[in-house]
């Protein structure tokens, strides 16, 4: 550990931290572009210039991103040569920016803007012809790149070398004529390309898909997890007018860390803006409302109790899940789920697993079973039909079982209503809710329990999962007391997964690592 | 003391090997390898006094020492500066292309020092000629077996790889080098780590330039106290001093340092050609800027140049004559550096570009006041504040103008406008985009 002063406060770091981290522990914004936290340090752009202190020596600046925090060292983020330094650079930085905010999907949430006004000039004195590069090329299957707004940080070069580890940009050039550029005729093509527009500090580097979408500060943002693999990424989900705009990742060094990768980016915002979403229930070949669809499917589960094979899915939160096991056990011939095969996983963050809440349904002992022995139960002569909450998986079953009854709870997309058919033929289909539109918890592939926020309404008239269960429970005369008379059915899931129990707002933003269950430290 | 550097200058093909055996070369290297510990070797360059003439004049012993002693867990390398590409600048090239043992010889007794048995010599692309040279003089080693598995003889192993740069001044800058030798980008690594910790493949490295190696044998033939007869107290021996521009007889001339510039161009480069009147002249290399006329009498060495508000650089003096305009000069400078500079750091990569802009609207009839103001807020916010020198290096002639030749300036500037103005000329001279 190193003890330092910085700006008189003093406060103590592992000995080796960088300055720009040290300072942040005590809330002091060092600026910067080329550094990032999780990306070694080149130290090329400048920006983060402050003093150090040496007794009976005058101020001697240098970057903090490269200076290490040692015992007893004296650091001022203010004094007149640093300030000075960072106002230089700035005024160098933007000399040759085009200044096109106002058309720049960046403006609101770029550091170029922002460190302008905290740390820069009030007027530039560059008067010469400005230097013209490449506009808005697309440089992969998402990144636009406009090489006159790139200040050269090269984070994007570095990322794609470092993290990606998928060399696919260079600075081509020397001098002032230095661009960023991909190797002629080959675009990026990664899993992490969408990282490229968040780490470039400008807009230099921008989402095809929210290209002149939105201004930023016009969206509105929910701190949630991705649902596209169980390692269960931070995300935030941003919409407006119940649109989702943009996913982004959030920082949570015990999950993912700074980023995301591409499949859970733009699945996310495929999946939560659905194409012709069946918003309304079928019951018998007859379009109903959602909510006259409950009604059908809660009578038949009562009515004919033990007779339905009902499979789970990984999509659903475990506080449905945790419900689900006690209204649909009782009624169910059997209740299973079938687990997802792994498929394009790498070893960066994606697992190939697309089954976000997997290890929920795991952690609450729900047998597996895998699709044979589902379509094989399916086919016997005792089982009535399949409720299932997942479309795909449903269809595939009833392919193999073919006249079984089929109850449907999921979102289903790209459907018409002229053709007068139930999604997938099913003799009760209710209409489900998107991970993005429902507040509960996924538990990801390292066992961390985090919060997904609700970022969108669903249709109205929807009645959601937790809701049907609790209909289903009472058309059943099933009690769930045991569940709801606890202080919210969060602190229930994690008493059910042999944890102290903790209520949903009580979970911090980087969510809960449970502790092993007994099952596994046994095993 | 006779000349140690510049014996073979005057020879129409290189000194090879044979020849060179003749007059005595690889003798003290041989003695080296055979008596001497590098501890040894090491204290007779520190106690001579020697300093790096690649332009930053470091203690070439000191560098040396911080070098690992034994035991080593792996490589130290030698890596030989050879990319002479300071505009003015021609003495290494000398060397390599007359006499090239005389390098290669210090080139072993430095790799002995530091305990290097591979050495790097990393060369400038467009010396083809020295290169082709060294070549020669490195496979006639190997063939003598002085390069080899048992260098002279000895358990030691010592093989010299020669290295081909592209074309770039930077390269030149020690870490720079570095990068460009392991393939990567010509770029400066920022410091600490320095070479010595981290240099060539990650290994413990120390970079030196062509002719600083040229002196290591005669100081281990003769002696430091031999050394320290000639030049400075601070600056002992000789140098290759590079007289060019406009003078009557160009050329490299090894002299003490210390000796004026006047002598350098009036006595040994015949004066300014033409018996022209000397407007301005550069001390040591584009980076070290103009001085006028009256500082002629100054001594080049380190010291007496630094007292100035220069440098003495590579000692490479350039001469403008009267009739040339310092704005002109200025502007091939400032072009050649915005040109050169890798541009990773903001300042360096900005500063070189807006200030060859601003140097453009002079040269062009555009100049104003308040640009000298602005001038030295570029050279104020990319001086000591990026990864290498190199604004030290553009701002050499663009400071040294605005501070010797300001009302220079602004009058050629504004008779320009005025014949722009009389002739309905949009343009002038050489001045191109931005
Ligand atoms: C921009 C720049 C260019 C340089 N170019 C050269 C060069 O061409 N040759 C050289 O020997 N040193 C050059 N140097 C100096 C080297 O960085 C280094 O100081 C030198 O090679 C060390 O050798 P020495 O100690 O023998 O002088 C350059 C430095 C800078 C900043
Ligand atoms: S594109 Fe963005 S991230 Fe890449 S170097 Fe330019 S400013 Fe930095
Ligand atoms: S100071 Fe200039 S030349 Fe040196 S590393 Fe920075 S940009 Fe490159």
């Amino acid at each position: 550990m190193a003890e330092l002063t910085i700006d008189g406060r003093k406060v103590e770091v592992a000995a080796g931290t960088n300055l720009i981290e040290a300072a942040r522990k005590l809330a002091i914004d060092i600026p910067y572009y080329c550094y990032h936290p999780a990306l070694a340090p080149v130290g090329s752009c400048r920006m983060c210039q402050v003093e150090i202190l040496d007794p009976g020596k005058p101020p001697r600046v240098a970057i903090a991103c490269r200076t290490e925090a040692t015992q007893g060292l004296n650091v001022s983020t203010t004094g007149k040569d640093c300030v000075a330094a960072r106002a230089a650079t700035l005024e160098f930085l933007l000399a040759n920016h085009p200044l096109d905010c106002p058309i720049c999907d960046k403006a609101g949430e770029c550091d170029l803007q922002d460190f302008t006004y905290r740390h820069g000039h009030g007027a530039g004195r560059f008067s010469e012809p400005k230097r013209e590069k490449l506009k808005h090329e697309l440089i992969g299957d998402h990144i636009l790149l406009d090489q006159e707004r790139c200040i050269l940080c090269t984070r994007c070069v570095r990322f794609m070398d470092e993290y990606a580890k998928s060399p696919s940009l260079v600075v081509a050039g020397r001098g002032d004529r230095n661009v960023i550029a991909i190797f002629p005729g080959e675009p990026i093509h990664s899993n992490y390309e969408g990282n490229l527009a968040d780490i470039c500090p400008v807009g230099a580097l921008t989402l095809k898909e929210f290209r002149f979408k939105s201004r930023v500060w016009d969206l509105s943002s929910e701190e949630s997890v991705c649902t596209g693999c169980d390692r269960g990424c931070s995300v935030l989900l941003e919409t407006k007018r119940n649109r989702l705009l943009r996913v982004r990742p959030r920082v949570n060094l015990q999950v993912n860390g700074h980023f995301m990768c591409d499949q859970g980016r733009f699945g996310l915002l495929d999946a939560a803006n659905p194409v012709a979403r069946e918003e309304l229930g079928w019951v018998k070949g007859a379009r109903v409302t959602a909510a006259e669809a409950a009604t059908a499917l809660a009578t038949t589960l009562a009515a004919e109790r033990g007779r339905w094979l009902v499979l789970l899915s990984a999509r659903l939160t475990g506080e449905e899940l945790l419900l689900a096991t006690a209204v649909l056990g009782p009624l169910a011939k059997q209740l299973a789920w079938v687990p997802t095969a792994a498929s394009g996983g790498d070893d960066i963050l994606f697992t190939g697993r697309r089954a976000p809440n997997e290890k929920a349904l795991e952690r609450l002992s729900v047998p597996a079973l895998d699709e044979a022995a589902a379509a094989k139960v399916l086919a016997e002569p005792a089982t009535a039909g399949l409720l299932c909450f997942d479309a795909a998986l449903a269809a595939r079953l009833l392919a193999q079982a073919k006249g079984k009854r089929l109850a449907l709870v999921d979102v289903v997309r790209d459907f018409d209503p002229a053709a007068g058919k139930a999604p997938h033929g099913a003799e009760l289909f209710v209409p489900g809710t998107l991970a993005s539109e429902k507040d509960g918890t996924f538990l990801n592939v390292d066992a961390v329990l985090q919060r997904a926020r609700r970022a969108q309404r669903w249709p109205q008239g929807t009645v959601a999962e937790a809701a049907l269960l609790l209909q289903v429970a009472a058309t059943a005369s099933l009690s769930v007391a045991a569940l709801t008379q606890k202080p919210d059915l969060t602190f229930a899931l994690l008493e059910a997964l042999g944890q102290p129990g903790m209520l949903l707002n009580q979970l911090p933003d980087d969510g809960v690592k449970l502790t092993p269950t007994a099952a596994a430290v046994s095993a | 003391m006779e000349n140690y550097l510049s014996t073979e200058f005057r020879r129409a093909t290189p000194l090879f090997l044979e020849e060179a055996r003749a007059k005595g070369r690889y003798r003290t290297a041989q003695r080296v390898f055979e008596t001497l510990t590098p501890e040894q070797v090491v204290d007779e360059v520190k106690n001579s006094g020697l300093r790096g003439r690649g332009g930053a004049w470091f203690p070439t012993g000191i560098k040396w020492s911080f070098m690992p002693k034994e035991p080593l867990k792996g490589p130290s390398y030698l890596v030989i500066n050879a990319d002479e590409g300071e505009p003015g600048t021609f003495k290494d090239r000398q060397i390599m292309e007359k006499d090239p043992h005389l390098l290669l010889e210090g080139i072993l007794i430095g790799s002995f020092a530091i305990r290097a048995e591979t050495a790097f010599l990393y060369i400038r692309g467009e010396y083809k000629l020295a290169h082709d040279t060294l070549a020669q003089a490195i496979a006639e080693l190997e063939a003598a077996g002085i390069l080899g598995d048992a260098a002279f003889g000895t358990k030691r192993k010592m093989r010299i790889v020669l290295h081909r740069g592209a074309g770039a001044y930077i390269c030149g800058e020690e870490t720079a080098l570095l990068n460009s030798l392991e393939g990567r980008r010509g770029e400066p690594r920022p410091k600490p780590p320095f070479p010595a910790v981290w240099g060539a493949f990650g290994r413990p490295t120390s970079v030196n330039n062509v002719e600083t190696l040229a002196n290591v044998p005669a100081i281990l033939e003769k002696g430091a106290a031999w050394y320290k007869s000639a030049g400075t107290a601070q600056a002992p021996g000789h140098l290759l001093f590079g007289v060019s521009g406009a003078v009557e007889r160009p050329g490299c001339f090894e002299l003490p340092l210390g000796t004026t510039a006047r002598e350098l161009v009036e006595r040994w480069a015949g004066g300014v050609k033409g018996g022209r009147r000397m407007k301005a002249f550069i001390p040591g290399g584009a980076s070290t800027g103009f001085l006028p006329p009256d500082r002629l009498d100054v001594p080049m060495d380190p010291e007496s140049l630094r007292k100035e508000g220069t440098m003495l650089g590579t000692g490479g003096i350039i001469v403008i004559p009267e009739g040339v305009e310092i704005v002109d000069a200025a502007r091939v400078f400032s072009r050649f550096f915005r040109h050169e500079t890798c541009g990773q750091c903001s300042p360096c990569r900005e500063g070189s570009a807006w200030s060859d802009q601003v140097v453009g609207r002079f040269q062009r009839g555009e100049g104003r006041t308040e640009d000298f103001v602005l001038l030295d807020a570029i050279m104020r916010g990319s001086k000591q504040r990026t990864i290498c020198v190199f604004p030290e290096a553009f701002a050499g002639p663009l400071g040294s103008a605005v501070k010797h030749f300001k009302d220079d300036l602004m009058a050629v500037s504004a008779r320009r406008a005025a014949a722009d103005a009389g002739s309905g000329a949009a343009a002038h001279g050489t001045a191109s985009h931005g």
